[in-house]
């Protein structure tokens, strides 16, 4: 096709929305809601999976080694962990390491372990440090460690982890089904929306064919009439998501500074991608199959 | 112009609307088809659209066989042939001048030409002064010449029209008749369905009476018989 008649199609497109100005803005005003809904639905999703992967993130297996191993079991058991396929993180924690991180710990009543930072009096045990690639893991990676020599015990707190992950499998579970749900909704909504503003031009589809208009004629003003609904459709919640979370995103990080939201432009990103897709897919797709329902004259 | 041998067209498995028609009319032509409703005369006019195809027999048209044409051809058939209807068809959120040239249009006619053919062909109607009329600010018979305008703008060498005065009083269904002999006169094939039988009587042309889907009778100057 050649780009005059393109600017020609694009130009009556235009024309056709302004003609039908209400009918229009309407239909912009539903897919713009629908894609407000889901994209802000995707924005706290996308938050409170970021917040249990953090939370996830933190979950570690510490290794106390046997008072009893020696060198040679020591050895070995290190070269065990740092070659374990699952094991992400391996860091070695003398002893003397933990007394001073208990030390700071305990701040001003660091005195209290006065006396116990000679070597020979240490309470405390070597330890390794270890994290799994997927945290899910932990509790069955922790059992294996347990089995190997040189391992005097292994803390991962079992009892708080497990229920842990439960919530987050949970969580996103939910998350993940609103999404599918409210996706699902949003490309019913929008595609019966851009139908009815074909549906309310059926006759003029009809004269159409009566004075001898190709079927492509027909169809190519209303394909760009429903791209350009859905973009317009898209870019409105698109703009409004994007400064409200920027004031939100900002407001959070004054106040709330243990909470870390997901950057405005990374989740941006994701939601041009998401909702430009639907609004102009649905658009396009919605005239071009209405269309041809009027088109067998 | 139009030649059919032994049609048939049937809808679904049961009604049979058209049976052995066999019919040629002839460049310049004006031909009434009469006959009550339900006798075929829609279904003719569809078959000479090609909006139905026929079940059976030869259908020809400007020397095209319709049952060999192609789908996207279909468009190119119907610029040929102007169609007027009972109930105008025209688009009520656009004006007259705008309806006319809405025919030129979607042929891919160049601006420059639509702008100088439609002031023409709405004077030849009688509609130079409502050119920026609304549709419905028109009285019916206007809305016919409006109608009509449309059917000719692309000067199709036929003319079709679909009970064209069902909507209004006899004196102006007189006047559009008037309009389609005018246009007849300067050499466009008209063919003309209805059932005003003082209409088809007072202009003494040719007509086809169809009674349950057959040709019962085909009369140069003829007049609108009863069927049986």
């Amino acid at each position: 096709m050649h780009v005059r008649s393109l600017l020609f199609f694009f130009g009556e497109a235009l024309k056709n929305i302004v003609r039908h100005g209400w009918m229009s803005i309407a239909s912009i005003a539903v897919v713009s809601i629908t894609l407000l809904i889901l994209g802000s639905f995707m924005v706290v999703n996308y938050n409170v999976s970021l917040l249990t992967e953090d939370i996830k993130e933190q979950v570690q297996i510490v290794v106390y080694i046997d008072e009893k191993a020696g060198e040679g079991i020591r050895s070995q058991l290190q070269r065990a962990l740092v070659t374990h396929p699952e094991l992400e993180e391996v860091r070695y924690i003398s002893k003397e390491e933990a007394m001073e991180r208990l030390k700071r710990q305990m701040g001003d009543r660091a005195f209290l372990l006065e006396g116990y930072e000679e070597k020979d009096k240490n309470p405390l045990r070597d330890s390794y440090e270890l994290r799994t690639r997927v945290p899910e893991d932990i509790p069955r990676v922790a059992r294996e460690i347990m089995e190997l020599p040189g391992v005097g015990y292994v803390d991962y707190g079992s009892g708080i982890v497990e229920p842990l992950f439960q919530f987050t499998g949970v969580v996103r579970w939910i998350g993940f089904a609103f999404m599918v749900g409210l996706a699902l909704t949003a490309v019913f909504l929008i595609s019966h929306t851009i139908r009815l503003t074909v549906f309310i031009r059926r006759k003029e589809i009809m004269i159409m064919k009566y004075v001898g208009a190709t079927d492509w004629f027909i169809r190519w003003p209303f394909i760009f009439e429903g791209l350009i609904l859905g973009l317009v459709g898209a870019v409105v919640p698109l703009v409004i998501i994007f400064y409200s979370y920027g004031a939100a995103h900002r407001w959070v990080q004054g106040n709330i500074f243990f909470l870390s939201l997901i950057p405005v432009e990374e989740i941006m990103e994701e939601l041009i991608r998401v909702l430009a897709f639907l609004g102009i897919t649905l658009g396009v797709l919605g005239s071009a199959i209405s269309v041809r329902r009027f088109l067998k004259v | 112009m139009i030649e059919i041998y032994h049609l048939y067209h049937q809808y679904g498995d049961e009604m049979v609307a058209l049976r052995d028609i066999n019919l040629v009319i002839d460049r310049g032509e004006f031909v009434f088809i009469v006959g009550a409703s339900g006798a075929g005369k829609s279904t003719l006019l569809k078959l000479f659209l090609r909006e139905v195809r026929p079940s059976r027999g030869h259908i020809k048209i400007f020397g095209r066989d319709l049952a060999r044409l192609k789908n996207r051809e279909i468009p190119y058939l119907r610029r040929n042939i102007g169609m007027v209807f009972q109930d105008f068809r025209l688009l009520q959120d656009r004006n007259v001048y705008e309806n006319v040239a809405f025919s030129m249009r979607v042929t891919g006619a160049p601006v420059r030409e639509i702008r100088k053919r439609v002031p023409l062909t709405l004077e030849l109607v009688g509609l130079k002064d409502k050119a920026f009329k609304r549709p419905d600010e028109l009285s019916g018979g206007e809305q016919q010449r409006v109608c009509v305008a449309r059917a000719i703008i692309n000067r199709p060498a036929m003319v079709i029209a679909d009970e064209p005065t069902g909507n209004l009083d006899p004196v102006t269904a007189m006047e559009i008749l008037n309009l389609l002999q005018e246009i007849n006169i300067r050499g466009t094939t008209v063919i003309v369905a209805t059932h005003a039988r003082e209409l088809v009587d007072r202009l003494q042309k040719r007509v086809i009476l169809l009674d349950q889907g057959r040709i019962i009778s085909d009369q140069e100057r003829g007049v609108y018989l009863n069927a049986r």
